[in-house]
């Protein structure tokens, strides 16, 4: 088990490096090249030579790829053109924003998705199957971020239920311990914080559910079908064990494999989401900051969350591959 | 669209070794110089001898369950009745779709929007166009983003993928190497969600319409590379490949002969997909500013990103849009999904 460990990290390694390399060479590629995007338009060619001997950029290719590696292990993503910040300090003051939105949709998703899809396979062809798929089809052709234009338009400006904006009703007072509203709010006891903070989230956070939900109804019902017609799901029955034992021990369990994949790597996807849905509510996230980089052509930024989210998804998949192999020995064995 | 293939298969899917004389690239000797000889011919394989190898195949029974599924026919009368809009878009549209002849009547800094009326049936946007003219000549440009975005992403992918199943399944040692070196690249690429991958591209190459395409195209070929070298390895172990690898058939003919036809399959259904995906992802990829720069230049993604800042005061700007794009990639979604399940045996029942 620990050698099967060992080694999947292990093979992170030429994944991630070769990660490193794509990116250095698509900010080589970059128009004009950093002397450009970091100086205002009017700069003489003498500064931007200036400027480049100053980044290093006159050295050969093999030197500067060392040394982006290097900064990039330090921990060093460069520096915000928007703020003057640097990028890894801007993400992480913004992290704990996203990280209560992404979590918001995904249990939106899950505790969802996952009886609803389960429903609809029981009761294959009805009607609550049809809808479930239809609905499910039509959350994935929508976009993002026209549905959470609509959802803020509809439920915060015209019925006024929800905030439209921001993470928190501006004025109200919070003791702040690590930048997680929710978090700290349970642990100060200032329950109404707790409770503004999750009426701001719940608008971004349907939004931002709409394609994990969608995808993990689907997913639960192929899965369930699959499993329902599985000879041991019909010994069972045969045995007489309790229908909800059949259902719970050897039907969903099984059918959860997929599912749990398919959460996985969903989750790496959310991020890239959340600089949709963020930017329609202006949550103060890392996807809202990410599409003001968009609009501003913030490259550290950009590069920064691509390799950010890469690493993440490259990890989601770690502890997917890992957690299938605790699941189902045949895995450890190839 | 799955018949294309069909022409090649009946022999293989029966087993016998296709020594490559009835193949696609021995189609010099039956080379049809009349179009009417040409359909016959088509109809002639599709015909009397799927029946005649005993049983028909799967693309057959796939086609026949297709037909009777209402998912594929809802999901085809959708996507046919977009293309034709696309194709006839400039006899359709009743007026220009980028002269601003109302121009006067809107005024969206004072919130006074034109809604539909007999002239136009849509309403105005809000620089006074005509509303329905710009939908159904942003059709065609949907379409056109929709299909050079899948045929960059199935052209660029299959071509890895090809050569990463070729390489894996007929390349012996060296091969497999090859296959794990490319993999590797493609799954790196994978990591990446769809959409930061264009963005990405996107972002290098600035702000337009061919920028869309291909940022869309680019961010498809990993799924279709893995995809089609998943289902080249599948067939790779077929009884044909050996006994045509056993005729002495040459490496690369085998290929693209006897596996690469047989394992398109896959790769077209995901190719249906991918169009909802592209129209979708073009509209995201728009809203973000990187799409085409030019707003007189009617695109249903453009359109959607340009009619959020009117929002709450003319929501059908953005709404007629946007029921485009979900209608018409619900329509590719379908037909593929029902591909997709008439295709799997596992789903057949």
């Amino acid at each position: 088990m620990l050698r099967f460990i060992v080694r999947r990290t292990l093979q992170l390694i030429p994944t991630l490096g070769g990660l490193s390399i794509l990116l250095f060479i698509w900010l080589q590629r970059l128009p004009g090249g950093p002397e450009y995007a970091l100086l205002p338009d009017d700069a003489t060619d003498a500064q931007r030579a200036q400027l480049r001997r100053s980044l290093g950029l006159d050295e050969p290719l093999t030197v500067q790829y060392v040394r982006f590696l290097r900064n990039i292990l330090q921990g060093d993503l460069g520096t915000s053109l928007q703020t003057g910040r640097p990028v890894m300090e801007e993400f992480f003051t913004r992290f704990p924003a996203t990280f209560e939105l992404s979590v918001t949709a995904m249990l939106i998703a899950v505790a969802v998705g996952i009886p609803l899809g389960y429903l609809a396979a029981r009761r294959r062809g009805g009607i609550l199957d049809f809808s479930a798929v239809g609905g499910s089809l039509i959350g994935i052709c929508t976009p993002v971020f026209f549905l959470a234009f609509i959802l803020k338009v509809v439920f915060a400006e015209r019925l006024g239920l929800f905030p439209s904006a921001f993470r928190l009703s501006p004025g109200l007072s919070r003791t702040d311990l690590s930048g997680f509203v929710i978090l700290d709010g349970l642990r100060t006891g200032e329950l109404d914080v707790v409770w503004d903070a999750l009426m701001h989230l719940a608008l971004p956070g349907l939004a931002l559910a709409s394609i994990p939900l969608a995808v993990i109804v689907r997913m639960t019902r192929a899965s369930v079908l699959e499993v329902l017609d599985e000879d041991y799901v019909r010994t069972a029955n045969a045995k007489g064990l309790h229908r909800r034992t059949v259902r719970g021990r050897h039907v969903l369990r099984n059918a959860m494999l997929p599912v749990v994949t398919a959460i996985g790597l969903l989750t790496g996807s959310l991020f890239a989401g959340a600089v949709l849905t963020e930017s329609v509510f202006a949550f103060p996230g890392v996807g809202s900051f990410v599409y003001a980089a968009t609009q501003t052509r913030d490259y550290p930024v950009l590069t920064g969350f691509i390799l950010l989210i890469a690493t993440m998804y490259v990890l989601i998949n770690l502890l997917v591959d890992i957690s299938y192999s605790l699941l189902d020995p045949r895995v450890r064995a190839q | 669209m799955p018949t294309t293939p069909n022409a090649q298969n009946p022999s293989d899917d029966a087993g016998t070794p296709d020594t490559g004389t009835t193949g696609p690239a021995g189609g010099g000797t039956s080379l049809l110089t009349r179009k009417a000889d040409k359909v016959d011919r088509l109809a002639e394989l599709m015909g009397p001898r799927d029946n005649g190898t005993g049983g028909a195949g799967i693309w057959r029974t796939a086609f026949r369950r297709l037909r009777r599924s209402p998912m594929a026919i809802s999901g085809a009368a959708i996507v046919a009745v977009f293309v034709l809009i696309a194709l006839f878009a400039p006899l359709i549209a009743p007026y220009s779709a980028t002269a601003q002849t109302w121009g006067g009547e809107v005024f969206p800094n004072q919130n006074i929007f034109v809604g539909p009326r007999a002239e136009n049936w849509l309403g105005l946007d809000n620089l006074g166009r005509d509303q329905f003219s710009r939908m159904v000549i942003g059709a065609r440009q949907t379409l056109l983003v929709g299909v050079v975005a899948t045929l960059v992403g199935f052209g660029v992918g299959a071509l890895i993928g090809g050569t990463a199943g070729a390489a894996a399944t007929l390349g012996g040692r060296w091969g497999r190497t090859l296959d794990n070196a490319i993999m590797r690249v493609i799954d790196m690429m994978l990591a990446l969600p769809t959409l930061l991958l264009a963005v990405t591209v996107a972002a290098l190459i600035g702000a337009s319409l061919t920028t869309v395409m291909l940022a869309v195209g680019i961010a498809q070929v990993p799924i279709f590379a893995r995809l089609l070298r998943g289902a080249m390895i599948a067939q790779g172990n077929r009884d044909y490949v050996l006994a045509a690898r056993a005729l002495g058939v040459r490496t690369h003919r085998i290929a693209l002969t006897h596996i690469l036809p047989n394992s398109l399959g896959p790769v077209i259904v995901q190719s249906t997909l991918t169009l909802a995906t592209a129209i979708i992802d073009a509209a995201a990829l728009s809203y973000l500013g990187l799409g085409n720069p030019d707003p007189s230049f009617p695109e249903w993604g453009t359109m959607l990103a340009d009619a959020q800042r009117f929002l709450s005061s003319a929501p059908q700007l953005a709404v007629y849009p946007a029921l485009g794009i979900i209608v018409t990639a619900l329509g590719f979604t379908l037909l593929g999904e029902a591909m997709r399940e008439a295709l799997d045996p596992k789903l057949r029942k």
